[in-house]
């Protein structure tokens, strides 16, 4: 039986393999410098979202002065939950964390393409998450200027860390997270500063980039031992990548406590971190490849994979789920089974659901292409997922405190005016830091995208555009990937 | 130090030109490129780089530090926890692993600064801001009698630009 054709705009797209994803717009490597640096010029938007930035930091500060003036009490704690919004906030952060360093390392490992347009992103996005994280353990002290008492040292003061305790782990685990995270990002954008260097005409500017650039010169000498560290910083960071978020999930795990210690909880909690922090690439993107013109370098193509990312950690983390109700039945234990039954329909069960719709629900929405490749619907699914993920750790930390073995115990707990400040405070932190980065280097690795673009040959001058497919042909504006 | 800077718009023209400059032996060649490409590093065939030793050795004195720093807190201050024994290798691991990955990750990028000769306090002879942005450049350190011999093979290659630097 014959079937009758579809036109020709109604047809999907095809699937791409992500290894192949090129940039049919970017011509030549002087359209990548020329482009990029571009970007770095501040707008009056940039100046209005930095000040709300500011803002909404220096209304954090006021109100944590107030809590160290007034004492942890304000903060909404109710014993025995003594683990509130500020714990739950600190997984969130070093979650957001994760993405970067999985499209940065990981899939550079992977040789997967799509990578190479939004890693710079996300990379910055894992630095200032981690340092947003850090904060949070010094604000859930009663006497935050005796932070340094938690570092795990032998010292003088005779306070030897139990190198058995999961908080010992964490402090290594997220250290070693930040400072690893933070070279990889130094070393890949010394190229690009280098690139900034011998492009800007402001003295003062370019005395900074020239130190910043550390004289690099682009020869073959420095390329060649350059390419070899980034591989083995690549193949150092991937492991790392699992370690922390399973050392951060120890901290519960190791605890017998119902609900927390369950076997599952590193690559349930790996998987979660990954999911949350491809979310917030989706929220930070978006907006930013509209803002920035830079649709033809951060193009659907790369979008659509990431989302086919973004639904595979999603359809892990609704696995965990489902397979920590499956545990708490099959192991027969009164308690643990309670406390699944409140956790959904019981003292929590907003918030769980609130977590389910946006961690497991909504992201199924995924496998539609048409919807991967909607990118109102991609900032939008990003801004639940967000709210989901927070809520994950939200019902992970609290209820399992709420709901402990003894009937006598068990209570309650609201958040606060000042935890909810506090929680406003840290994302003006992040962003602010993540506005004053994008103004001063390059929000798009330049070196790297040009790794992908064609070269300039004397010999055959047909390789200038690639078409979906991987084949080269002639650009056009109505490529399909360039523009949604 | 002296030699002859030849400035390239073209990836093949670059290759060429090294591979002419190897054969003639016109003296040390280097080679500036706005990305890495493999065509140039073939064309140099130079060895593999060495920071991987920087990489093998940090990251062993990283891990023995780790399982040493918790090993040796656990004897100096014991905690018996039912007759077991004081260090435990199982979670000393996590320790071992982080500092391994600290050290490592470090040591690496040391390695790679050391080698590479990075960080450079001035910018010497033999580069332009051109090489960061699209063209590829060719620097020969060559005695003055060689400058013609560098500067016709450069030429001939299809360098946009040849001058002499000192």
């Amino acid at each position: 039986m014959a079937v009758a054709a579809r036109p020709v705009e109604e047809m999907p797209r095809p699937n791409i393999p992500s290894a192949n994803i090129q940039l049919p717009a970017v011509r030549s490597y002087q359209q990548v410098n020329d482009e990029i640096i571009a970007t770095l010029t501040p707008t009056v938007a940039w100046f209005i979202g930095l000040g709300i930035a500011i803002t909404a930091l220096l209304i954090g500060i006021g109100t944590w002065i107030y809590q160290i003036y007034m004492g942890l009490g304000v903060a909404g704690y109710n014993p025995p939950v003594m683990w509130g919004v500020y714990i739950i906030t600190f997984v969130f952060w070093v979650g957001i964390g994760h993405a970067g360093t999985l499209i940065s390392a990981i899939l550079y490992l992977f040789r997967a393409g799509f990578r190479t347009t939004i890693y710079r992103c996300a990379e910055a996005m894992t630095v200032f998450a981690v340092m947003t994280a850090g904060l949070f353990p010094i604000l859930h002290l009663g006497r935050p200027w005796k932070f340094f008492w938690l570092i795990p040292y032998p010292h003088w003061r005779f306070i030897w860390p139990n190198f058995k305790s999961p908080l010992v782990w964490d402090v290594f685990a997220i250290l070693t997270y930040l400072t690893v995270s933070t070279t990889f990002l130094y070393v890949g954008l010394v190229p690009d500063i280098a690139a900034l260097r011998d492009r800007e005409v402001n003295p003062i500017r370019k005395r900074i980039y020239s130190i910043l650039s550390l004289g690099w010169r682009n020869s073959d000498r420095e390329w060649r031992h350059f390419t070899r560290a980034y591989l083995f910083l690549a193949a150092f960071s991937t492991p790392l990548v699992l370690s922390v978020h399973s050392v951060v999930s120890f901290d519960f795990a190791m605890a017998l406590v119902p609900g927390w210690h369950a076997t599952i909880f590193p690559p349930y909690f790996v998987a979660g971190a990954i999911f949350s922090g491809i979310g917030m690439v989706f929220t930070i993107i978006i907006p930013l490849r509209r803002w920035f013109g830079l649709r033809h370098y951060v193009t659907i193509n790369h979008l659509d994979a990431a989302a086919k990312l973004c639904l595979f950690t999603s359809l892990v983390v609704g696995l965990a789920y489902l397979t920590e109700f499956w545990v708490a039945w099959y192991s027969g234990n009164k308690v643990e089974q309670e406390y699944f039954m409140n956790r959904v329909f019981g003292q929590w069960w907003w918030a769980a659901w609130i977590m389910l719709t946006c961690n497991m629900i909504l992201p199924l929405t995924l496998f539609s292409q048409r919807l991967r490749r909607n990118t109102t619907w991609l900032f939008i699914l990003s801004l639940f997922i967000n709210l989901g993920m927070w809520f994950e750790r939200f019902v992970i930390v609290v209820p399992s405190l709420s709901h402990e073995f003894e009937p006598w115990q068990w209570t309650t707990y609201a958040p606060t005016w000042v935890d909810w400040s506090i929680l406003m405070g840290s994302f003006g932190w992040f962003s602010m830091w993540f506005l004053l980065f994008i103004k001063q280097f390059p929000v798009i690795a330049i070196a790297e995208v040009k790794e992908i673009v064609p070269p300039r040959l004397r010999t055959h001058a047909a390789t200038t555009d690639i078409n979906v497919s991987g084949q080269h042909v002639d650009y056009s504006p109505e490529t399909p990937g360039e523009h949604e | 130090m002296r030699g002859v800077l030849g400035v390239f718009r073209e990836l093949d023209a670059a290759v060429d030109a090294i591979a002419e400059l190897r054969r003639s032996k016109a003296g040390a060649i280097t080679v500036y490129s706005p990305t890495p490409r493999h065509e140039l590093e073939h064309a140099l065939a130079h060895g593999p780089s060495i920071v991987r030793r920087f990489t093998l050795i940090g990251g062993l004195l990283g891990v023995t530090f780790g399982y040493w720093i918790a090993i040796w807190v656990s004897d100096y201050w014991p905690m018996v926890v039912g007759g077991k024994p004081i260090p435990s290798w199982v979670p000393y691991t996590i320790i071992g692993f982080e500092v391994m990955v600290l050290v490592g990750a470090l040591s690496t990028v040391f390695g790679m600064f050391a080698v590479a000769r990075v960080p450079r306090l001035m910018m010497t002879v033999g580069y332009d801001p051109r090489f960061s942005d699209g063209d590829y450049g060719i620097w020969v350190e060559c005695p003055p009698d060689r400058e013609a011999k560098v500067t016709q093979v450069l030429q001939e290659n299809g360098a946009v630009e040849v001058r002499r630097e000192r």
